[in-house]
């Protein structure tokens, strides 16, 4: 959510950027690229991704998706499946929580013991209005009653990212500047709120003595921060309304929790293709060991969803599919959106995986992972990639970080860790072109 | 070369005895002079004889430095710190005299801050890590000539409150704690801050204190009650937590602070509604079993609360229960949030501002939504995140210092002890003008430490800032190496064992401090343990091999033993049932024996699942690795987290007991510390020594430089002590030797904290050595950690050092030579009432270092 206003006050906020510039516009001659995390909870098994009989790494050329993932079978040519990537050191029995995309020991009640791998490419890919977007889907009750919680996200040790569960609340965050009816009476409360709380907090700040004032300084550039983002955001509210998904009765009236789930990636869909951010990160279960799919006709709920074995599950198969559904959902929106010389999703990496590794009782030691996009042509695609597993989700981590332009070897692992745990160095080359 | 240097030395020798004979030199300030004229000549003379350009010492060429840029300030930082810690020119050469050193250290760290001043700035003069750069006999020894002192003060500030502190204020919002029971004094209690949970979080819960069901397990409660994160953030790693000038709030946190106030709002107008349907809130459960059907675990949907109100009932829930809107109302819930807020009333001025803000919201949003969005802006008042000492009214004294009063100074007395708001009687003192002078912060001060029911959280916390015994939890063991220490390393259990062992040496120490007589010796000493059962294990010894094998040879006695009683006993019941149904076959129609049957028939099944129970049980506690101590005797509480985590939570219960003679002695040796200070693999042994170095013997240890490849070498059949051979190299020991033989000591525990004699098989090697310590009574090899402690704690430096310590956890900043005064009466006090906290506490709050401020810290310098 708007933790990246923050963190990326500096360089997001710089008067300079005019909004045009910060809308990764589509018309603009460089390449901006896009991460997207998807993180399903209880499990990834390989078994419901990699076709049958594939045992070494090959192409997916000639071999049939395993039903679960049925529907990418148009897209994978840009699919990239790995398997035998581990997690042991994340903890992931029961979800690793923020250890799933930090790369560190993680459970219940643990606070991040550093940032997240989604929050760091955030900084380093080019910025935006808002840097990075965290969207979770939950029982419908989870989600009204908690409609933000930080499980999976975080900027740093012991500052966790809350990500977004309430559809209205983050439908008001990002197209506010454009709403009608109630969603636009509560925008335009918040704003003058906001405004009024800038006022306050700068008049505080004339009494300081000089050595306070830098330090305070930050304090009330916060909410000129955000104050600026949404004048921004409503100085380019014809652009936005190209993206902007409809409100309609999903929003106050949802059936399912489903139909939450998919206003949510509607409105993450939109967050990029209107190019107000270029990070999104989503948390189907919302990184813990429960979650609902009713809408699915999937009538059990919450934990013994992860007791039961994935493959050919008719539960599993459902949720898995829904995933893949989300997933084409989201390349064909980048693909309709023209970019460069090809489309938006040309310069996109969707990296699927689950905060629980292969499954929910595990010890990590296999951590399967579907690639989408090749990010501006940094990875292969088109192919099922079988690692040893002997090399950590960090490493693949590290490998995205690179391809987005950060020069690192490691992601949160020192070298002492990585004597135990990463058997090699620097980026995953099975991977890159 | 030698001529030109011996020509400089002679420029220089004139130069410094004009400063020498010239005023009395007043440490910090501004020395008026240039690198040419001042900086290069101290260079030239004392250290470019070894930095010079020819096969310099440490390849450091000092020669050509010039003066003070943003390309060489690491080199200039370097020096400052080699400098201020007398660490060069080294031992053996002329030293510089003690006002040259300052004055030249003045200059660095002036040049730094100056030059680095729009590129993130220069700190590490004020980094309590580098508290100790100050020479402790400046501040305890007699004073050289040539230095002048001036009355001591802080400068005026804001001051962010920690995570901790602001879980607690918020959390006062909608949790009533339990009053304070002298029955039962370690039960957490109101005024107590919010601890962490279960896996080492600080979060704050809604509702807790409703719960009377729930549906599922430990992660099930987890998951379904509601609960937000700390939203502040704090880089806490070691030391000190919180200086004033750490931290600010950001953009991110005050969006989360807004999200997290109107859950808050709703909550203190709404109790558990806010967060349940309706019918969840029963004092029947049963009579809801229609709505609870399925599986509704991991859902808020599965929680009932009873319906008793618990929560405090404010202005706030009075504006929302009723219909309509009065101005009166909406001023009373404004003003009364204003203060539990920020602890103090709003000005006129504030309370129109936030009732027209709320107003307005009102106007656009309706009643409930207005309000609940319109008072979420007191949340981000700038008194609810930063605590301000200003001074804004007060007439500066003949030294340009004003004393807080009033607000100001009631609520830094408050802070200085409390994490809640000023109790009544305090609050009548500020509002009745009774908070102005120094014998009313003596007074308010002195009732505060004498009542018990006035929790006083902030002198643990200092505590846990000084001894560092609250980490343990948060270093992530590698499974095996965890293994290998003898304690079990299934699902979760060592990490909670680590944090339970927190809030108990938490506990530990309030017992010290309640007899408050030699303080800091009876923690570094005390043979008194507070521990849980699993502790046991934790304070227990690790087995040698042999006396594994033994242990395990006896076990296996002794489980044939046990196996032969019980099938003695499970033939007998067999027996009974056999010859009842050979009885009935004999005649089925028996009435008499047909019962008798049942019930023997229960009673064998009783015995079978005894026997089942207590096999399971004999393997589950079967640890043939760890000889466990006997950790009992009077039962007692720790203050432990509402319950975050089902019936896996943490529990307050603790034994006050007696620790093993002779292998541990005071919190030093306590799992808690000791794991605190280990890493993934092994014991830290430099990270202990640092400590000792630091917090006992008052030394400092400069940054390791940029060049160093600070590694051990991975050698899994060695020992630490060997592994740390790489340390004794002449470049690196320099500082290790500061360090390592201070640790080394601590080898006498292995790294979950367990006694050890042997070490990969071998008698382990415990031995150490203080060196250069400040004190040469001190000075000396030790066999172990314990003969150590021992030592250090019958002395009177390290009794300084750690006064030192209280004093930058109560003023929130470095001592500086000024302090020195402060420092010493803060000692004697507590020197002279046989080691007193309470009477340090009041010699340090009624100083001048915490009574006065002073605003604008450059014409201090000039005024003076």
């Amino acid at each position: 959510m708007l933790q990246g206003v923050a963190a990326g006050a500096g360089a997001a906020f710089g008067l300079s950027l005019v909004p045009e510039r910060l809308l990764a516009s589509p018309v603009s001659n460089s390449n901006p690229k896009r991460v997207i995390f998807f993180m399903q909870n209880q499990g990834f098994d390989p078994k419901t991704c990699i076709p049958e009989g594939m045992t070494g790494s090959s192409s997916l050329a000639n071999a049939k998706l395993p039903e679960p993932i049925s529907a990418l079978e148009p897209f994978k040519e840009r699919l990239h499946i790995i398997n035998g990537l581990h997690g042991i050191h994340t903890s992931p029995s029961h979800s690793a929580f923020f250890g799933a995309l930090g790369g560190y020991r993680g459970s219940d009640g643990v606070p991040p013991s550093a940032s997240t791998i989604d929050y760091e490419l955030s900084k380093v890919l080019p910025p935006t209005l808002l840097p990075h977007l965290c969207i979770g889907m939950d029982s419908i009750e989870n989600m009204t009653t908690k409609p933000t919680i930080a499980t999976l996200s975080a900027s740093g040790a012991g500052q966790p990212i809350f990500m977004h569960s309430n559809p209205n609340h983050l439908y008001q965050m990002l197209f506010g500047g454009i709403s009608t009816g109630d969603i636009r009476l509560q925008h335009e409360a918040k704003s003058n709120l906001l405004n009024q709380i800038e006022m306050l907090a700068a008049a505080n700040g004339q009494s300081l003595p000089s050595a306070e004032r830098l330090r305070y300084s930050q304090y009330v550039q916060g909410f000129s921060d955000l104050n600026g983002l949404r004048n921004r955001l409503d100085t380019v509210s014809d652009h936005l309304r190209k993206f902007a998904p409809v409100v309609d009765e999903r929003y106050t009236k949802p059936k399912f929790e489903t139909d939450w789930h998919d206003i949510l990636l509607d409105l993450g869909i939109s967050a990029l293709t209107s190019g107000i951010t270029n990070t999104l990160t989503i948390g189907s279960g919302r990184g813990e060991i429960f979650g609902a799919w009713k809408g699915l006709g999937v009538e059990q709920q919450g934990h013994n969803l992860g007791h039961m074995d994935q493959p050919d599950n008719p539960i599993w198969i459902k949720i898995r599919q829904y995933n893949s559904r989300m997933l084409v959902r989201i390349m064909e929106a980048l693909e309709s959106i023209p970019e460069g010389s090809g489309s938006m999703m040309d310069h996109t990496l969707i990296v699927y995986t689950s905060n629980n590794a292969d499954k929910q009782h595990t010890n990590g030691a296999n951590w399967p992972v579907m690639l989408l996009g090749n990010f501006d042509g940094a990875f292969k695609t088109g192919c099922f990639t079988q690692l040893d597993g002997k090399r950590p989700i960090n490493s693949l981590y590290a490998t995205i970080l690179r391809a987005a332009g950060q020069n690192c070897d490691r992601f949160n692992m020192d070298d002492k860790l990585a004597k135990k745990f990463d058997d090699g160095t620097g980026p995953l080359k099975e991977l890159l072109v | 070369m030698i001529k030109v240097r011996f020509g400089l030395v002679i420029l220089l020798s004139c130069g410094l005895m004009s400063v020498a004979s010239g005023e009395a030199y007043q440490p910090g300030q501004k020395v008026d002079s240039d690198y040419g004229s001042f900086a290069q000549p101290f260079l030239t003379s004392h250290c470019v004889d070894c930095h010079g350009e020819t096969e310099p010492e440490g390849n450091l060429s000092l020669h050509d430095l010039g003066p003070v840029d943003e390309v060489n300030a690491a080199t200039w930082k370097a020096i400052w710190a080699q400098v201020s810690l007398r660490e060069m020119p080294p031992r053996e050469v002329t030293q510089p005299d003690v006002v040259e050193r300052l004055k030249f250290s003045d200059w660095v760290v002036a040049e730094l801050t100056r030059v680095m001043h729009d590129k993130g700035g220069f700190h590490a003069h004020h980094d309590p890590h580098k508290g100790n750069f100050l020479d402790h006999t400046l501040l305890f020894g007699p004073l050289p000539d040539g230095i002048k002192l001036v009355p001591t003060s802080s400068p005026a500030r804001i001051w962010r409150v920690t995570p901790q502190e602001h879980i607690t204020r918020l959390n006062e919002l909608i949790n009533t704690e339990p009053d304070f029971d002298p029955e039962k004094p370690g039960l957490r209690t109101h005024g107590d801050v919010v601890p962490t949970n279960h896996g080492g979080e600080l979060k704050l819960y809604f509702g807790t204190d409703r719960i009377i069901q729930w549906q599922g397990g430990t992660v099930a409660y987890a998951t379904s009650v509601k609960s937000v994160p700390a939203i502040l953030s704090s880089a806490r790693n070691h030391g000190l937590e919180n200086y004033p000038d750490f931290y600010t709030v950001n953009s991110a946190e005050a969006t989360q602070i807004m999200g997290v106030a109107e859950d808050i709002i709703e909550y203190m107008a709404d109790g558990p509604l806010s967060i349940a349907q309706p019918y969840q809130i029963t004092d029947d459960p049963k009579s809801i079993a229609d709505k609870m059907k399925g599986d509704l675990r991991g859902l808020p949907t599965s929680i009932v609360y009873s319906t008793k109100v618990k929560r405090p009932l404010t202005p706030v829930y009075d504006l929302m229960k009723d219909d309509g809107v009065t101005d009166d109302r909406l001023r009373a819930a404004v003003d009364d949030l204003f203060e539990r807020l920020t602890f103090r009333p709003p000005s006129q001025t504030e309370s129109d501002e936030y009732l027209a803000i709320v107003k307005q919201s009102i106007e656009k949003l309706g009643k409930r939504d207005g309000a609940v969005l319109g008072l979420s802006s007191i949340f981000l008042d700038r008194d609810a995140l930063f605590r301000p000492e200003l001074v804004e009214y007060g007439k500066p004294d003949s030294h340009g210092r004003v004393m807080l009063q009033d607000w100001e100074l009631g609520l830094a007395v408050n802070h200085a002890l409390r994490y809640i708001k000023p109790d009544e009687e305090l609050r009548q003192a500020i509002v009745e003008g009774r908070m102005r002078t120094k014998a009313d912060v003596k007074r308010e001060v002195e009732r505060m430490l004498a009542d018990d029911t006035v929790r006083k959280p902030r002198v643990l916390r200092f505590f846990r800032d000084y001894f560092d015994y609250d980490l343990g939890g948060y270093i992530c063991k590698d499974s095996k190496a965890l293994a290998d220490t003898g304690v079990k390393t299934r699902g979760q259990s060592y990490y909670r064992a680590m944090f339970d062992a927190t809030a108990s040496t938490d506990r530990l120490i309030e017992l010290i401090l309640h007899e408050d007589k030699d303080v800091l010796k009876q923690l570094l000493t005390t043979n008194k343990v507070v521990a849980t059962k699993a502790e046991n294990v934790y304070f227990g010894k690790k087995l040698s091999r042999e006396e594994r094998l033994a242990a395990e040879a006896e076990a296996k006695k002794s489980e044939v033993e046990i196996a032969q009683k019980e099938a003695a006993e499970l033939e007998a019941a067999q027996k009974e049932v056999t010859e009842l149904e050979a009885k009935l076959e004999a005649n089925s129609e028996e009435k008499a024996t047909q019962r008798q049957l049942a019930q023997k028939k229960k009673a064998l099944t009783a015995v079978q699942k005894k026997i089942a129970a207590a096999k399971k049980e004999r393997r589950g506690n079967q640890n043939s690795n760890v000889a466990e101590a006997d950790l009992s005797g009077e039962k007692i509480y720790s203050r432990v987290s509402r319950r975050s985590f089902g019936t896996g939570s943490m529990k307050p219960d603790r034994f006050l007991a007696t620790i093993p003679e002779g292998q541990r002695l005071g919190i030093l040796t306590h799992p808690s510390w000791l794991v605190s200070h280990s890493d993934a693999m092994d014991n830290h042994a430099i990270l202990r020594g640092r400590w000792v170095r630091e917090r006992l013997l008052g030394g400092g240890i400069p940054d390791v430089p940029i060049t160093v490849d600070a590694m051990l070498p991975d050698e899994p059949n060695n020992t630490l002590r060997n592994r740390m051979r790489v340390t004794t190299e002449t470049y690196c020991w320099t500082c290790h030797q500061k360090m390592d033989p201070l640790g080394l000591p601590f080898e006498m525990f292995n790294h979950a904290g367990l006694y050890r004699e042997v070490e990969l098989d071998k008698p382990v090697d415990t031995s150490g050595e203080i060196i250069d310590s400040g004190d040469p009574a001190l000075d000396g090899k030790v066999a172990n950690a314990i003969e150590m402690i021992q030592k250090l704690a019958e002395s009177e430096h390290v009794e300084q050092v750690f006064v030192r310590h209280a004093f930058r956890f109560w003023m929130g900043r470095n001592e500086t030579i000024h302090d020195a005064p402060v420092l010493q009466d803060a000692w004697r006090a507590y020197k002279d009432n046989d080691g007193s906290m309470n009477a340090l506490l009041v010699s340090l709050l009624t100083s001048d270092a915490f009574l006065y401020r002073t605003r604008d810290v450059r014409a201090f310098v000039e005024v003076n």
